[in-house]
Parts: C-alpha cells; structure tokens; sequence
C-alpha cells in the first residue's frame, strides 16, 4: 500500500463490487467528519454511496455494534477489532453469517484524540492523515505526528491488526504486530488490599455521567432491555449516587466477560475519558487463563461464560 | 415562592373496586390542611399527579367535578409501579396530590352549543366530572342538548354505574351506553362506540363533540364525526403521554412544540392535526 | 449600564470573591476545566470552554427535591416537604461564556414558562449575578454566530468581561450587573466599550456566518417532520444521549422516589430523549418507538420547537459541544442544512 488515496480507493472499489456481486445491500464503514477527530459511519446503498468511503483513524465506534437484528445483508469494512466482534455476533446468534460478508482492512490503530491533545497544546482546526501519520494545522501553523505515539490505549495491544483469518476479503497491507497486552499494571493492582482495589475502580468512574454512551457503543451490549433500564423491578437508583454509578460499570464488565474484543469504542465514546477498559481488562485476562478462549477468533466457539460443561472447573463452590 | 412540585397531603377517604377484573378502583381524597382544596381549584379535563411518598407520581384526569365539594375522585388503572401500589393502599392512608395541571375542557367556548360527549373504557373519567358539572341547575341553561355516548367491551367493565343509570332517567341529557357484545343480563345498547356514535350523534351545525377513548376507539369514530360534518375545531380530546413533572418543563410529554401536560391534555382536532402523532 | 476596567483579573476576582457571594468559575481539574467553587487564584483563563456547559449550577444532574418521614410518632408522617431550596447561597459566576449564558436563557424561558415558575432552577439562576467572558480566540468547534449568537453576546449575562492585557474591560448589562460591580473596589469608569466593538469584530470575522435557517423556521412543523433526511441520521445514531447531556440548552428531567425503611426523597435526574425508556407509556406503548423519532424530536426541538415557543430563539447556541463529542459524527449544523432544503 503506497498511500492512504490508494486504499480509499481499494475500499469503495471492494465496497462497490459487493453491492454489485449481491453479496451485500448495505456496506458499512466510515466517511470522514466534519469536525477534527470526527469520523463518521456511513453505511452505502448505492455505487454513488461507496465515493464517500475512507479510512479512517478517528473512528470512535465498532460498527459491528449496528449488526444485531439489521435487515438485510451487510458487508462490513472491518478493522480487526470489529472484525472479531462481528464473529462474535455470530456466534451469539445475532446476525446470520450468511448474511455477512467481512472486507478486512489492515490496521495500525485508531489516534486517541486526547493523547493528541497532551502533546499539541495550540487550538487545532484541521486535522488530516496518511498512512502513518497525522497532520494537524491551526491558526498559522502545522505539525505532524506519528500515529504510532498516539494511538488509543486498546490500540497499543492489539491482537489482531490483520484480520485475514476472519475476513472474507482482505485490502490493505499486513499490519506489523505488536506484543500483546501483560496485564502488568493490573497484576500489579491486584495484589494491593482489596480497599485499595476499591478505590482505584471506585476513582476512575466518579466522573461517570451515567450517559450510558460506552453501553450504546458496545458491540455486546445489544441487550432489549439493560438491566439498568428495567423498571419492574428497578434494580438500580437513576441518580448519580456513586455506588449506583459503580454497580453499574461492574454488572456491565461482568456481562461482557470472555466477549471483550478491547475494541475501545466504550472509552471513546465516553465523553468524560473514563478507562472503562480497566473493568474489561481484568477479566479477559481470566477467560483467556482459564479457558484459554480469545473472543471472535472462532466462528462456532461459544464464549466460556455462556456454555456449560460438567467438566468445568468448580473449585469456587466451597 | 409556590413550590409546585409539592403535593398537597391527602388522605384516602374512600376506595371503590370500579370493574369486574378489579383492574380500575375510585379513590376519594380529602385534603388534610384547611385551605388546601381552594388552593386546589380545577375545572373538568383538569389532571393532577397522585404522588405516594417513595413511590412516585402518576398523572391522572379529576374524575370529580369541582362543584362535588369536600373531596377530589380518581379512577385508578393498575398498570405501574404506582398505580399497583396505589391499589394496595388502604382507606385512611396518607398520600398526596399535586395540581390541578393542565387546561380544562373549553367549557365557555362551548357556551350556547350542544354537546356530544363520547368516551370508551375507563377514559370516561374526565368526561363524568364535565357531566356532573354540565347538569348543575347553575350551569345546565348555558349548554344546548346533551348527548353522552359511553361504550366499554363488558357490562363489567363500565364505570360509574350508579351515575349514568341516574342520568338515564333524566330528560335533559341523552344517555346511550353500550357493550361490544351481548351478555347476559345486559338489556342495554350492543355495538362499538363509532357505530352509536353514527346512529345518535346530533347535527353538527352548532354542535360540538368531546371524545376520550383508547387509540382504536378514536381512530373509528373521528371518521363518523368528519363525515356527519363536524368541523375540526369542534373535535375536542384529551391526550395521554408520559409526564413527570406535569408542568412543562420537565419535556417528556412533547408533542411537537407543545407539551401535553401544560399546553394540553385537551386540543382541537384543529390542533392535532398540525403535530405528530407522537402520544 | 455602565462600563468599567480592571487592570488585574486576580484583584477583580478576589474583589468579587470578597463580595460575600460565592465565586463560581472555571477551573482546571485532572485536566479538564469545570465551572466550581474556587478561590480566585485558581481561576483558568486559557480555556475555550468549560468541559461541561454550566447549566449543572443550576440545574445539577441530580437534585433531590423533595423529602419525607414514616415516622407515625412524629407529625406530619408521609407528607413531604421542601429539600434545599433555604440553603442555596447567592452567588456570583464569573467566566460564563456567551453561548452558554444564551443558552441558560432558553433553559430559563423553559423553567420559568407561560404558567409555573420552578423555584429550585429560580433560587439558583435569579440569585447568581452572571458575568461573562468573551470569546477572543473562538475554538474550532465553536459556531455560535451561524446560530445568531456571537462571541460577545450579551444574553443572559449581567456582566460582558474581556481580556485587556493582565486586566479587563467590563460592560454591565443588567441592573444586577451594574449594583454588583457598583459594590467592587479597584474599578476604574469607562474604557472598555469602545475596544469592545473592534475585537467583537474581529473574533466574529473568525466564525461562520450564519446558518440558513430560514425554511426551517417557516414551514410547517408536519412539513419539516417528515423529511426524509431523519432515517438517514438516525442509521448511525447510537441513541447514547451524549448530546443531551453535554447541551447547555437540553433540560429534560426525570423524577425518581427513593425510600429506606426511615423515610425517602423525591429527586430529579438529568434524562434524555435518546432513550426508549423517555416516553414509553405505562401500556407498553411507546409514541418514539424507533431511532429515527428519537434523533428528530432532539433537533427538531432545538432547530423548530424551541424557536416557536421562544418567540424564534435558537435552541442551540453553537457551543459546540455536541460535534465535539458525538461519537458518529451527527453533526447538528448538517442536520440544520438538511432540514432546510
């Protein structure tokens, strides 16, 4: 891949022929924003639709997250990350795979906005990219950056920057890749009292709006009815009552155990910058210990959580 | 400074079981504090929010009618947590009241007109206050003829009994209630409300229609009124939406530009047809 | 009204902290600039706006409201009774931005409507003097001028402050404006408005010009309802309501009861049309079943509603929070085009 022209073109050309070839009726991917570090989902009917396509490092969602219950077949301009997650609505039975068609992108990894920030200080007014760098102008200046030093925190450790495992069709270049998360911190975290442990999960969600924007912008939560929501009976305050607010980040990171494809698009959604990923992270670490499963890198795996087995370990139940 | 957020306390002076699936109960109010029921000045559409403590509210049309003096009445579905609750609640218990919200039934407009009031199920609830308060000798001589078409799917699940059997025998209003179907016991009207309403409805010159129903009752009879040639203006309801704050601020009950509870519940058919369909 | 200079901010702020009402003003907190109660030397200057628009100081995302007892010894068990509204101290807000100010002033033309007047929303905007700051360097998500707003706009506000050198040049606007700084010691008369025009020219020069709202305005509400640009926006919504929550103008509560086995209160919660839960009745039946009625009713009441109710104001004030944070780039000055064509 020589430039970013050349793969938006790849994309509207991969985009128009699976509209012509029946394999699609919608194509989903991105176009740019209108706004610096806006991208938006752009979901193309019609060959005309497909022009608008780009790749884009300002991606704030994980369109797999459009999928359940959507009419239609859908081919979807996958990065890894939503790639894995459209497997995993398969395999949840929320979208049928024939339905499906995936054109994996190679992936180098979305820019966090806010790491963009701590480095630029000036107002930026425009915000452009190629293939590995951004380019941002104010009033009377222009600087550019590697995307490499300001990628999103998921992106740093991602597993799969090149779903060719997953996709039906493959554009752009291999992505090198990179080492996968440690867990470091957080074994770290682990071995402090557990009032400690409190109060670091307790701190990072005090900010918490209870927009529920992470929950909108999650792939797994396409629940009718989140159980914050219900109200017969209401199981939690609506308030901005702190153990509400914590209740609700845990019950949460609990339901996507062994389904989390750390695609981030919870911590860029959140409009107060909360590592909403650190509730994740723990609990991957213990679904790929115990069970040894990666979520959305099978096809007909079912996620550990949701299967039994009598073989299962039961040294818990005391 | 008015706090309209606090309701007036109450105590529950009287409960009525009102149909046969127990689903609708009369609750009677009377107001605690001296001086609290003329603060609570309404007019019949009038709604106020039944506010129980650690419950919450439910926005309810005053099935009284002011000139009842001495207690408010509301007919009570059990569909929410307030309203379930509200049917276990016992005669004596202390709740509260907050209102009169909303704007009355264009009662001076109508002035000098007949009036065709037609309701459907357990709607009827506003339209019994705008009765009562018709048939006053003191109000009675500024209306015309006064038709009252009332329908429920079951014998059982009409309301207010009493009270239309009473009106049945007067001359100075026309009472045509009806079941979907035949029932044992029941030596009344058979047929849907459209169907009455199309049989008995007056003239439309100078008359004018209010009408209160569930959606499929009103979705046939606005039909029958249009083409008896009842104008628009002169098709009067009262809508339903969620509401909180019932005071037009809290914005869950937007219709359009207008908010049901404060600029509503009753419009025009003028007027509805100028906004969504979004109640 | 009078026009006054300063020739350094941290003595006027200390001045106005002095005044014995409480200073609000915007501070930098992990990074982020809030409005809070601070001292004056933690003022921030340099911000473009506030993280959050300012309408939580008088309308907080949760606000208890109401409260009662079970108590049956005790009188008065079960009947509730006013919370708060005796403890809400005067105050003086410094460093409110003009969009936002303006957009207080719809909130406020909603709070206090034709027929009720809100006493907690009241107590707290009535009894706040509003001091604004101009916009001098506007940033680039900013638009209040495509929205009939400017960086110097006056609505709303008591007082218009902007930067001269270390100090600032003050123009009151409001009889509450002209007694509180009538009050302050370390004012010099005059000198600011005539300085005002020429930067309120040149920030405006740096914004759009405005948005053609014109058909919008004047079609029927039916009309601009059933465009059919609504579908298209609403695909790629994913209805989180983070709009809602960041719009200086988007003040919609729900009411909540909250009990323990002593007594409860009644509180209202920040809420928003975003959600399915917003107006689904009580039957089950929901009059904005779908996307698609949810994405319209907020712009058609920000773009046509809040405009008829409000003698024609804008309902949004072009802070430009909104396309900031809206994860799939909804972009109300796009929806704005769409709605008049």
């Amino acid at each position: 891949m020589t430039s970013l022209a050349d793969l938006n073109q790849n994309i509207q050309t991969a985009a128009r022929r699976a509209l012509a070839d029946g394999r699609a009726e919608v194509v989903f991917g991105y176009r740019q924003g209108t706004a610096p570090f806006t991208a938006a989902p752009h979901f193309a009917r019609t060959p005309e639709d497909c022009g608008q396509f780009v790749w884009t490092s300002f991606a704030r969602v994980n369109l797999a997250a459009y999928l359940p219950k959507y009419p239609g077949k859908v081919a979807l301009i996958a990065r890894g990350c939503e790639a894995r997650s459209a497997v995993g609505q398969v395999v949840e039975s929320q979208f049928p795979r024939e339905n499906l068609y995936v054109i994996g992108v190679g992936c180098q990894g979305m820019v966090d906005p806010e790491a963009v920030l701590a480095r630029e200080k000036r107002p930026i007014r425009e915000v452009t990219e190629d293939l590995t760098t951004i380019n941002l102008a104010g009033d009377g200046w222009t600087a550019s950056l590697p995307k490499a030093e300001v990628l999103r925190r998921n992106c740093k450790t991602c597993v799969c920057r090149t779903p060719k495992d997953l996709a039906d069709e493959m554009l752009g270049g291999d992505a090198p890749p990179l080492p996968a998360d440690d867990f470091a911190d957080l074994k770290a975290l682990a071995a402090k009292p557990p009032q400690e442990k409190m109060a670091y999960f307790k701190g990072l969600v005090k900010d918490c709006l209870r927009c529920y924007a992470c929950r909108q912008a999650c792939p797994l939560c396409y629940c009718p009815v989140c159980f914050v929501d219900e109200t017969r009976p209401q199981w939690l305050g609506k308030s901005n009552d702190a153990m509400d607010t914590f209740t609700f980040h845990l019950l949460r990171a609990f339901h996507c155990a062994g389904r989390c494809t750390s695609c981030g698009a919870c911590e860029a959604a959140c409009p107060m910058d909360i590592k909403l990923r650190e509730f994740n992270r723990l609990l991957e670490e213990e679904v790929q210990k115990d069970w040894q499963f990666v979520p959305g890198a099978s096809w007909d795996q079912k996620p550990p959580l949701t299967t039994y087995r009598p073989d299962d370990e039961a040294d818990f139940i005391k | 400074m008015h706090n309209p957020y606090l309701p007036y306390p109450v105590r529950i002076a009287m409960i009525r079981v009102e149909t046969e699936d127990k689903n609708l109960r009369t609750f009677k109010f009377e107001f605690l504090n001296p001086g609290d029921e003329e603060k609570f000045a309404y007019l019949p559409g009038q709604f106020a929010e039944l506010s129980v403590p650690g419950q919450g509210e439910i926005p309810i049309g005053i099935a009284s009618s002011p000139t009842e003096k001495g207690s408010v009445l509301f007919t009570v579905n059990r569909v929410g947590q307030v309203s379930t609750f509200m049917h276990c609640m016992k005669e004596g218990d202390i709740m509260g009241l907050r209102g009169p919200l909303g704007h009355p039934y264009p009662l001076d407009t109508l002035k000098g007109k007949d009036i065709l009031i037609i309701a459907g199920g357990f709607a009827v609830t506003t339209l019994r206050s705008t009765i009562v308060w018709m048939l006053q000798p003191e109000n009675r001589p500024k209306y015309g003829k006064i038709t009252f078409v009332y329908g429920a799917r079951t014998p059982g699940l009409l309301l207010y009994k009493e009270e239309w059997s009473d009106w049945q025998k007067r001359d100075d209003i026309d009472v045509h209630v009806t079941v979907d179907r035949e029932a044992p016991g029941w030596t009344g009207r058979v047929g849907f409300v459209p169907a009455i309403t199309k049989e008995v409805c007056p003239p439309p010159k100078n008359t004018a229609a209010i009408i209160c129903g569930p959606p499929v009752m009103i979705k046939f009879t606005q039909p029958v009124l249009e083409e008896a040639g009842y104008s628009t203006d002169d098709i009067i309801m009262s809508l339903e939406n969620r509401m909180k704050c019932g005071l037009g601020i809290c914005g869950r009950c937007n219709v359009g530009p207008e908010y049901v509870c404060k600029d509503g519940p009753v419009f025009t058919l003028t007027q509805l047809n100028q906004l969504p369909k979004e109640y | 009204m009078a026009e006054y200079t300063v020739k350094d901010k941290l003595s006027f702020l200390k001045a106005a902290a002095g005044s014995g009402r409480r200073l609000l003003a915007p501070s930098s907190k992990d990074g982020r600039v809030r409005l809070a109660e601070v001292t004056p030397d933690r003022v921030a200057f340099d911000y473009l706006n506030t993280h959050l628009s300012p309408k939580d100081a008088f309308f907080p995302q949760t606000e208890k409201m109401l409260a009662f007892h079970k108590d049956a010894a005790k009188p008065g068990a079960f009947v509730y009774q006013p919370l708060g509204l005796d403890k809400i101290q005067p105050t003086v807000v410094f460093g409110l931005r003009p969009c936002d100010a303006r957009g207080l002033a719809v909130c406020d033309r909603v709070f206090q409507n034709d027929r009720f007047t809100d006493p907690y929303w009241k107590t707290k905007y009535e009894g706040a003097v509003k001091i604004g700051l101009a916009c001098q360097a506007p940033g680039p998500n900013c638009f209040c001028t495509a929205v009939g707003g400017s960086p110097f706009g006056e609505d709303g506000l008591d007082v218009l402050a902007f930067t001269k050198g270390e100090g600032l040049g003050l123009k009151t606007l409001t009889p509450a404006g002209d007694e509180f700084l009538k009050g302050l010691s370390g004012l010099e008369s005059g000198g600011a408005a005539g300085e005002m025009d020429g930067l309120k020219k040149a920030a405006e020069s740096r914004l759009p010009g405005p948005l053609d709202l014109a058909k919008a305005q004047a079609a029927p509400v039916m009309e601009i309802y059933n465009q059919p640009h609504w579908k298209e926006t609403a695909d790629r919504c994913l209805n989180c309501g983070t709009c809602t929550f960041f719009c200086p103008t988007c003040h919609c509560f729900d009411i909540q009861d909250e009990e323990n086995e002593r007594g409860g209160v009644r509180m209202r919660n920040w809420d928003t049309c975003m959600s399915w839960l917003y107006t689904i009745h009580g039957s089950g039946h929901n009059p904005r079943p779908t996307k698609t009625e949810r994405v319209r009713q907020r712009f058609m009441h920000k773009l046509k509603y809040i405009p008829l109710k409000q003698g024609g104001a804008c309902g949004c004030v072009g802070c430009g929070r909104c396309v900031q944070h809206c994860p799939v780039n909804i972009d109300i000055r796009a929806v704005a085009v769409d709605m008049s064509k």
